[in-house]
């Protein structure tokens, strides 16, 4: 398998779902559940997630978070989500 | 003593012992819970419940078979309901397609189809079309319905040289994982130790065998693999530490620490029908015997390696050593180890080697994000 294409609409992978974590004390975290274990999601990787509805191509998460991270190197944030989103795929937790 | 103890993780809700196979390496107790016993639907909803509210994310359906249970698609929806990822753990005999829909559309999200080869021997399992034609008709249904999809499989010394088969078989099914578990000693798998345990060529042949698979599956089936403790050098965190992150509630409601926990001697476990699950987790006994560092022997409570592995498994250092708080013998630093490499030598003249490998891609994505975890559910 190869990296996601501009053309490729990343979603969560058959079986994998967006989940609340609730710690002691009723502290909430968004987690990706998956079979036999979970994400725990904040920052950039939650934001990225969030993104990968099925519906948006890569190219057009990537833009949206160019814009949302303006400060950093654009390629950069590219290739940053590209190999993210590849290590998950390979996990089988996310499908483009 | 107070412990600071976080919520746990998940649920193993072992809802029956009843089960069509009687595979040589079951890992079950010897002493199964009788029909009667079992946890009625209403008390294993209460359970469920409770579970959702300590904060566990996952049910983990398994047996005996699970599907005995008349009313599991009920208890599927109930653990779905209390917010839990729902994973049945099966054999897959007496599923058909309308009991399947049933269960996806009570909320199960994920099905592990384990391949057992009790009737058949290791050639008729290659051979064997007719044997698992039921389970190819099977994964078809399954890949018509959005849930995830792992095959599991047992591997043993009678069964180990057909790796390479067994897996080209299971890629026809399409399922995102692949489990492969060595068989672990216990319960009838100790006590049919020498027919089961691998010897160190074929264990190395497995391991090239799974690492070229994983490479050329990449993207496709995730392979999960764990080399039998025997031969690594250090022991597993069994269940991820002793009452650290999971709790097995069994078909008569006994509340445990691991699948085998009631072999060790001086130990009562607190059961659902007296206690909540909270209670349990915070106070019994039971779960806080072998938590944090009190217990452990040397080596262990000098180790840099008592934070990743606990020691290893208290059953395994009870049953092979006689002492629950030893140093698990499967650890090379074990005072006890001779006892793992005897049984090592006798399967196959060689000393214990050095873990070749653990499953490699999962590294990688743990250092983009630090919190990730994952877990063994079943200790086999």
């Amino acid at each position: 398998m190869a990296p996601p294409t501009d053309a490729s609409q990343p979603r969560l992978a058959a079986g994998c779902r967006w989940g609340q974590s609730t710690k002691a004390g009723g502290e909430e975290t968004r987690v990706i559940l998956f079979p036999e274990g979970a994400i725990k999601l904040q920052g950039t990787g939650k934001l990225v997630l969030e993104h990968c509805d099925g519906q948006r191509t890569f190219a057009e998460i990537i833009t949206e978070l160019q814009k949302e991270f303006g400060k950093t190197d654009p390629e950069k944030i590219r290739a940053d989500i590209s190999l993210f989103l590849e290590q998950l795929q390979k996990k089988r937790i996310v499908d483009y | 003593m107070t412990q600071s103890v976080s919520n746990p993780l998940a649920l193993i809700a072992e809802v029956t012992h009843r089960c069509p196979l009687h595979c040589v390496y079951c890992s079950n107790p010897m002493q199964l819970a009788e029909t009667r016993s079992e946890l009625s639907t209403e008390e294993w909803i209460s359970v469920f419940q409770q579970s959702g509210k300590l904060g566990m994310l996952h049910a983990h359906f398994t047996g005996g078979e699970p599907l005995a249970r008349a009313d599991l698609t009920e208890l599927i929806a109930a653990a779905r309901a209390a917010s839990l990822y729902t994973n049945l753990i099966t054999s897959g005999i007496g599923l058909n397609e309308q009991r399947l829909k049933a269960l996806v559309d009570a909320g199960l999200d994920h099905i592990q189809i384990s391949f057992q080869d009790s009737q058949e021997d290791a050639a008729n399992w290659i051979a064997g079309a007719k044997a698992h034609a039921h389970k190819i008709e099977l994964s078809r249904v399954i890949r018509s319905h959005k849930i995830a999809f792992t095959v599991n499989l047992v591997v043993h010394r009678q069964n180990l040289d057909h790796l390479e088969e067994m897996i080209a078989f299971i890629e026809q099914l399409h399922p995102e994982r692949v489990e492969i578990a060595h068989t672990q000693y216990y319960g009838w798998a100790l006590a049919n130790r020498a027919a089961l345990m691998p010897t160190r060529a074929q264990l190395d042949k497995a391991v090239a065998t799974i690492a070229a698979a994983e490479q050329r599956l990449a993207g496709k089936i995730r392979i999960d693999s764990v080399v039998p403790d025997y031969y690594a050098k250090y022991p597993k965190a069994c269940m991820g530490g002793w009452g650290r992150r999971l709790m097995l509630v069994n078909p008569a409601g006994k509340v445990l620490p691991c699948h085998a926990a009631e072999v060790l001697p001086g130990l009562s476990f607190e059961n659902v029908r007296e206690k909540t699950l909270d209670w349990i987790w915070q106070e019994s006994d039971s779960f806080r015997r072998f938590r944090g560092e009190e217990w452990m022997q040397e080596p262990c409570r000098t180790c840099d390696r008592r934070t990743e592995d606990f020691g290893g498994c208290r059953c395994q250092a009870f049953l092979l050593a006689g002492d629950a708080t030893a140093t698990d013998p499967a650890c090379s630093l074990a005072p006890k180890h001779h006892l793992v490499e005897v049984a090592v030598h006798k399967a196959n003249g060689t000393s214990a080697v050095h873990q070749p490998t653990t499953s490699s891609s999962f590294a990688q994505v743990q250092k983009l994000n630090a919190d990730l975890w994952q877990y063994r559910t079943n200790p086999e």
